[in-house]
């Protein structure tokens, strides 16, 4: 067969022309055929790689600044290149960080700020820190300074700060005859409106719980425990302390709920927010990432702090910049990029483009933040709700070995498969020998 | 030769070639394979079917849970919209020639490694063979960062070169046409050899032209694979001039929040390829005309 | 060939030199033959999986510098309960998913060898759940079998039966994996059973015919023998597959509900891109290689004494 012998060649020639086609590009994007990293300085230019895995509208806003910036900013150029989302991110950081060429800038999840601080090419910025007063380190939420820093060493920037809030539905308060929550509510007064809100036979539910055994699970589980009083490891840090008086109250009240199948338990899939804006659940405990749907689907919705009875605290996820050094030059320039960002007039801008939370308490202060609370109803309640972080995850490398070993015995409580206080004290012995192994 | 067969059959497995569409027997209008085949077709388009109508809809309804499975009205808008949501053309261009490129490699590299493990004996053959077969035993979650090392040394990072050359050859179609080559009456390939054939052209003109259904099937599952492919050109693509398909699409998935309507638009839009390539691939799923004759 | 026929006329007095004869060899011919695929799969299959075995003797958590560890990593793993239970849920799964999937694929691609009307739109429409991205077809599942609003359940609701928790349920989950999963993987063994269907000359079907043979023995004695070659192969790649699932899993369960679907690629993911043990899932990764390996060659050579080639 004759046209079989054109095989070769066309796969010859697809590869050739593949190959060809990228050195064009290769000043600005990933190395090609020559020994060019993703950046470079050449005569007083500098060019940076960030990788930020964003969509919709924070993915138009960081080009737009990216932009911005480099207008400003003659000597230097910021190339925004998409990474992939959630776990695949971590992948390709890996894979880039074991060819020896990490990008300049990465979006990193604060839970992986220990592990990924072990590498010796992350820049440690506390000296930049210091050098540079105006920078106000301190303005930072304490959440967001717990998640930067890895043993006394500041490995990032803050690039996201949130945290979890009561939202409710106000129609199903309405119908119920219920008072609409508080920011003083207590636990009872909680649960009582679950259980009032909740009617099978119309397949509503009181409230939402992702039970997927993830750290989704578990964080909200972390939150319940801080109200009650309790904490998650001893103050040396090398036992679990989950598993007080406290942690059972907690699991105790999952426990309750879930029996009488007040809680729509959500398999990780976040359909829990459909449901709702269905008006199939009438509370939620949840960030302002959800707030852009909640408010296009019009549903009648309020905001306000997590109940408890000793405290109302709450908690953060905060994510991170991190800088990698590939050069003085280019860390330079990547330092001179991430304090331009996180600047308080910048961040404002970023809030009021994304929604997303400011991440300097100084932002609240400036002349634009009430557009910003006008144009995002209910985002304020988050924004002070941050003063309520004031307890943090453990900054270990084993954290998400402690983290799968809660999420399983928290869904094994929702599940109903066991009773709190064995499930919490089966996750204590784990836990304990993960923090007793060596490495 | 012509057969009558002595007691009138139903219809046959399989038909003859000279029967007609349906050889019914006037019980019912149509095949009664038509009762068979209608329901599993029906079960097996549930997710096509699915797409297309939330790809159809507003985004609201789109993210609905329960979803929305009548939407009140159409937007086929949703489809220009993926398109221009993210450079989908050039999405399209990498994923074809990513996936060309592979078809092409194993169709020609795969067929000249089968043929020796099916025919020709050789030292050390199976062995090789199970070495080889060997590759597909090791899941790539493990051995996606050295393949990246070895793709970075040779130059080919963030490049559509990059995406193809680990896939030019793969273990799977040495296997596969190595079975099927043995299924061939070797008496063709001896003759020709006594006539003096090289073995190159025994492949050519006697083994691979008889072996166009099986071609066919490695291309139509080479060309999904590439095309579906997500994971490795994640790791080796950086910028969005050389981002295949699926790559692409990722982007209209965040973190928290997807786009499902703009999702589903752009996913039907990247299947109709494949579904053009299978419904191609099947004019070589004939049988093939040089088995009527022998003996 | 000619040098053969040479050979055996000057057998007696002198033999073609040892070159020649190489040169004309099977030999040579064997290898060449291989040696593009062997190149690329060598460099691009085999040298990263040499790698992956250096790593399973390090601990490395990918971030930074490793230094070896000799076999700690496997004897921890000959002491780590979740590994056998991963284990434990892989061969549940590979049992199940080979055969159905296997029987389901031969009897569809039979009933899809015909030449009715509309025969390529069946044929098409086996093939779509194939071609469609995992991640769509976990949604689709997960929302068919959600326990609340899937469409199962309000199925079974209508048919008076008890509503089931399916995804959520850790006695379900596997199970339900495994429906998913042949439904979307049928089309890929249906393609190639179609494909080795076309192969089987059709005078053998009228001999079997003549001889009186109903369709049924016709089937078991004349087209499923000569399917052999095909269903090995079927059966290798599947089970191959099947023992390294992890897709459908990772954008379903996530390994759960309490862990039931953790099977052993999921706990190597887990592992090496969750807990920062590269090393670790390295480990893992090279007991499965060692396991598959042992059952593939288990299967094939079942195979060559049993499946029938025509040559």
């Amino acid at each position: 067969m004759k046209r079989l012998i054109l095989l070769p060649l066309l796969a010859a020639a697809l590869a050739l022309s593949a190959c060809g086609g990228s050195s064009s590009t290769g000043s600005s994007s990933g190395a090609s055929s020559s020994a060019k990293s993703s950046g470079g300085s050449t005569g007083g230019h500098t060019t940076i790689t960030l990788w930020e895995g964003y969509t919709e509208t924070e993915a138009t806003s960081i080009k737009a600044l990216a932009a911005e910036f480099n207008k400003s900013h003659p000597s230097i150029t910021v190339n925004v290149q998409f990474y992939g989302n959630n776990d695949y991110a971590l992948q390709k950081v890996l894979a880039a960080i074991a060819g020896g060429k990490p990008p300049d800038i990465s979006y990193l999840y604060g839970s992986w700020a220990p592990n990924i601080a072990t590498n010796p090419q992350v820049v440690t910025l506390n000296k930049l820190i210091a050098q540079d007063p105006s920078f106000n380190w301190n303005d930072f939420w304490p959440a967001e300074r717990n998640v930067a820093t890895v043993n006394g060493k500041i490995i990032g920037i803050p690039a996201l700060v949130d945290n979890l809030a009561l939202v409710y539905n106000k129609k199903l308060f309405k119908q119920a005859g219920l008072a609409t929550p508080t920011p003083n509510w207590t636990w009872s007064d909680f649960q009582n409106a679950a259980l009032k809100l909740t009617n099978p036979a119309a397949k509503q539910f009181g409230w939402a719980y992702v039970n997927d055994a993830s750290e989704d699970t578990v964080w909200r589980f972390w939150a319940l425990l801080w109200q009650a009083g309790g904490s998650i490891l001893s103050p040396d840090g090398k036992h679990a302390a989950f598993d007080s008086a406290a942690g059972v109250k907690a699991a105790t009240m999952l426990q309750t709920l879930a029996a009488k199948h007040a809680i729509y338990l959500d398999n990780g899939s976040d359909n829990y927010l459909s449901v709702f804006n269905n008006g199939h659940i009438g509370m939620l405990y949840t960030g302002p990432w959800d707030l852009s749907q909640i408010v296009q689907a019009k549903t009648d919705y309020g905001v306000t702090t997590l109940p408890g009875d000793a405290n109302h605290q709450t908690i953060s996820g905060p994510d991170n910049w991190v800088m990698f050094n590939n050069g003085a030059a280019r860390t330079a320039a990547a330092w001179t990029f991430l304090k331009w960002l996180t600047s308080p007039a910048i961040d404002l801008k970023w809030a009021t483009m994304t929604g997303d939370l400011p991440i300097r308490a100084s932002v609240a202060k400036l002349a634009g933040y009430g557009n910003f609370t006008k144009k995002y109803p209910g985002i304020a309640t988050w924004a002070s709700n941050l003063a309520n972080a004031t307890q943090s995850r453990p900054q270990l490398t084993v954290y998400p070995k402690i983290s799968t070993a809660v999420g399983q015995a928290v869904q094994s409580v929702l599940l109903g498969r066991a009773q709190p206080q064995q499930a919490l004290s089966q996750a204590a012995q784990q836990v304990n020998g993960i923090l007793a192994a060596p490495g | 030769m012509s057969v009558q067969p002595i007691a009138a059959a139903p219809e046959r497995f399989p038909p003859l070639p000279d029967a007609g569409p349906s050889r019914h027997r006037g019980r019912l209008p149509f095949s009664p394979w038509h009762l068979v085949l209608a329901p599993l077709a029906a079960i097996m388009l549930v997710p096509l079917i699915w797409m297309v109508i939330v790809s159809l809809e507003t985004r609201q309804q789109a993210t609905s849970f329960p979803p929305v499975l009548i939407p009140s009205s159409l937007h086929f808008d949703n489809y220009s919209a993926a398109w221009n949501a993210v450079p989908f053309g050039r999405f399209f261009i990498n994923s074809l020639l990513y996936s060309l490129a592979t078809v092409a490699g194993n169709l020609l590299f795969c067929s000249l490694a089968a043929y020796a493990f099916a025919r020709i004996r050789f030292f050390g053959r199976n062995v090789l063979f199970v070495l080889l077969l060997a590759t597909l035993m090791v899941p790539f979650q493990v051995i996606l960062i050295p393949t990246f090392l070895i793709v970075k040394q040779i130059g080919l990072v963030d490049s559509v070169g990059g995406l193809i050359m680990p896939n030019l050859c793969s273990a799977f179609g040495i296997f596969m046409l190595r079975q099927f080559f043995r299924t061939l009456p070797i008496e063709l390939e001896e003759a020709a050899r006594i006539d003096g054939t090289s073995r190159l052209g025994i492949l050519f003109k006697i083994v691979l032209p008889l072996s166009m259904p099986a071609l066919a099937t490695l291309a139509i599952i080479q060309f999904m694979w590439s095309w579906n492919d997500f994971l490795w050109p994640l790791i080796i693509i950086d910028s969005q001039a050389h981002a295949p398909l699926q790559l692409g699409l990722s982007q209209l998935q965040g973190a928290h929040f997807t786009q499902w309507n703009l999702l589903m638009a752009g996913t039907v839009m990247s299947q109709i390829p494949m579904i053009l390539v299978f419904l191609l691939a099947q004019r070589w799923f004939v049988r093939s005309v040089a088995f009527t004759g022998i003996k | 060939m000619s040098a053969a026929s040479h050979a055996s006329r000057t057998a007696v007095r002198e033999r073609p030199s040892l070159l020649r004869r190489l040169l004309r060899s099977d030999q040579l011919a064997g290898w060449a033959f291989v040696t593009p695929a062997v190149i690329l799969i060598a460099v691009f299959a085999l040298i990263p999986i040499g790698w992956s075995l250096l790593l399973s003797l390090q601990s490395n958590n990918l971030i930074a510098p490793p230094h070896y560890v000799g076999l700690a990593n496997y004897k921890a793993l000959a002491k780590d309960p979740a590994f056998r239970s991963a284990i434990g849920h892989t061969l549940v799964y590979t049992v199940l998913f080979v055969p159905i999937s296997v029987g389901g694929a031969l009897a569809i691609a039979v009933a899809l060898n015909r030449r009715i009307r509309g025969i390529r739109f069946y044929r098409l429409a086996v093939f779509i759940p194939l071609v469609t991205s995992t991640v769509a077809t976990g949604i689709i599942f997960l929302w068919l079998l959600d326990p609340t609003f899937g469409l199962v359940n309000y199925v079974l609701h209508l048919l008076g039966l008890p509503q089931q928790q399916f995804l959520q349920d850790p006695n379900q989950a596997l199970y339900c994996i495994v429906a998913m999963t042949v439904w979307s993987w049928l089309g890929f063994d249906v393609i190639i059973y179609l494909a080795a269907l076309q192969g089987i000359p059709e005078d053998l079907l009228e001999a079997s015919e003549m001889d009186g043979a109903g369709r049924w023995a016709t089937f078991r004695s004349i087209v499923l023998p000569l399917l052999g070659p095909a269903t090995l192969f079927i059966v290798v790649w599947s089970t191959i597959n099947a023992l390294q699932l992890f897709d459908e899993i990772y954008v379903t369960t996530r390994g759960g509900p309490l862990g039931s679907t953790t099977v052993v690629v999921y706990y190597l993911y887990q592992q090496a891109f969750q807990f920062f043990n590269g090393g670790y899932g390295a480990a893992i990764a090279y007991v499965l290689f060692v396991a598959i390996l042992i059952v593939t060659l288990l299967q094939l050579w079942i195979g060559r004494k049993r499946v029938y080639y025509s040559s």
